[in-house]
C-alpha cells in the first residue's frame, strides 16, 4: 500500500496529505475520531439529562440550587472564550495545511491559551459556588451540575494536553504539512467540546 | 497469518476519492466570518438575560424565551459542526455519522425523561 503526498497549490485554500487505501475512502484515525465523538454525544446526552431531571432540589435544606448560584455575566464571558478558541484551532488547520509552521503553532499556543483560560473560570466558578454552600454532595441537583459541568471540564484539559503535544511535536520538525490530518483530527475534538458547551450553555445556565 | 490478495485490494478507496467531498476547505477569512456571527448570536442569547422583557423572546410565560435560546443553541451547533468540523465540505458520511449520535442522545433524553417522568413538574 503506498502512500502519495498530495499538495494543491491552486487553489484558495492549499490542502496537503498523505491520501493511501481504506475500506471506506475516509482514513482510519479521522473515521474512528468521528465514532468515537458520536458516541461522546451519548455521553454527554446522559449526563444533560441527568441535570435536566434533578435540576431542582427536594427540599431548601439541601441548600441552593445551581440556578440560584449562578453569575452568567461571568460564564458567557468563559463562553465567548471557548468560543473563540474554536477560530484559533480552525485557523491552526488552515495553516498546517498551508505548511506554515510558525502560524501552525502561534494558532495551537493560542488555542491551548483560551482553553486554560475556560478552565481557570471553571475551576474559579466552582470555588465560589462551594463557598456560596453548594458543595458536591450538597443535592442530587447540585452532584448532577458539578459531574456534567466537570466532564466537560476533564475534556476540555485534556484538548489542551493535545493541543500542548502537537506543539511539540512542531518545534521538533514531527509535524510536516503532510501530517496536517493529525492537526485536523485533534481539531475535531477541540471544536466538539465547544459545541457541546454550546448546549451546555443554553440548556443548563440559560433556559429558566 | 492472513495475507492480503489482489482481490481484497481492489476494494479498498483511496482517502483522495471525493466521494462528495469538496476538494478544498475555505478560506481563513470565512473562518473569521463564520467565529463573528457565532460571536453575534452569543451576544443575542447573553441578551435574553440582560433585558427579559424584550418583546422578541418574552412572549407564551417562558415559551418565547426557551423557544429563542434552543433556536440559537441550534444555529450555533450546526454552524461550528458544519463550518469548523467541516462537515459540509468532507464526506457526507460523516455527517450521518455525527447526526446519528445527536439523534440517539436526543432519543435518550426523551426517554429517560418519559420513563421518570422528568416532563410533568413535580413528578420526580
Amino acid at each position: 500500500m503506498a502512500d502519495t503526498a498530495v499538495v494543491d497549490h491552486d487553489a484558495g485554500a492549499p490542502h496537503a496529505h498523505i491520501e493511501h487505501d481504506t475500506n471506506t475512502g475516509i482514513s482510519n484515525t479521522k473515521l474512528g475520531m468521528w465514532i468515537f465523538l458520536a458516541s461522546e454525544c451519548l455521553l454527554f446526552g446522559g449526563l444533560i439529562t441527568t441535570y435536566l431531571l434533578y435540576k431542582t432540589p427536594i427540599s431548601v435544606e439541601q441548600g441552593p440550587a445551581p440556578h440560584q448560584v449562578y453569575d452568567i455575566p461571568f460564564t458567557s464571558v468563559s463562553s465567548f472564550v471557548l468560543l473563540m478558541s474554536s477560530l484559533t484551532m480552525v485557523l491552526a488547520v488552515a495553516a498546517i495545511e498551508r505548511g506554515d509552521h510558525h502560524r501552525v503553532r502561534t494558532w495551537l499556543v493560542a488555542t491551548a491559551l483560551l482553553g486554560a483560560t475556560f478552565i481557570a473560570g471553571q475551576i474559579y466558578e466552582f470555588t465560589v459556588f462551594v463557598g456560596e454552600g453548594m458543595g458536591y454532595t450538597t443535592s442530587r441537583s447540585s452532584s448532577a451540575f458539578y459531574t456534567l459541568t466537570g466532564f466537560h471540564g476533564v475534556h476540555v484539559t485534556v484538548g489542551i494536553i493535545m493541543l500542548v503535544s502537537l506543539v511539540l511535536l512542531s518545534m521538533r520538525g514531527k509535524l510536516p504539512e503532510h501530517r496536517s490530518e493529525t492537526v485536523e483530527t485533534v481539531g475535531l475534538y477541540w471544536h466538539f467540546v465547544d459545541v457541546v458547551w454550546i448546549v451546555i450553555f443554553a440548556v443548563v445556565y440559560l433556559i429558566p | 497469518m492472513e495475507t492480503q490478495t489482489a482481490d481484497d485490494r481492489s476494494q479498498t478507496i483511496s482517502t483522495g476519492f471525493l466521494d462528495g467531498a469538496r476538494k478544498n476547505y475555505p478560506r481563513e477569512v470565512q473562518y473569521v466570518i463564520v467565529a463573528l456571527a457565532l460571536a453575534a448570536i452569543t451576544g443575542l442569547e447573553i441578551a435574553t438575560y440582560a433585558a427579559p422583557g424584550f418583546p422578541l423572546w418574552n412572549w407564551g410565560e417562558k415559551a418565547g424565551l426557551v423557544s429563542f435560546l434552543l433556536l440559537l443553541m441550534a444555529i450555533k451547533f450546526w454552524t461550528v459542526a458544519y463550518f469548523f468540523m467541516h462537515l459540509r465540505f468532507d464526506k457526507p458520511i460523516l455527517t450521518r455519522l455525527f447526526y446519528s449520535g445527536v439523534i440517539l442522545a436526543i432519543g435518550v433524553y426523551v426517554a429517560v425523561m418519559a420513563t421518570l417522568h422528568g416532563f410533568r413538574a413535580g413528578q420526580h
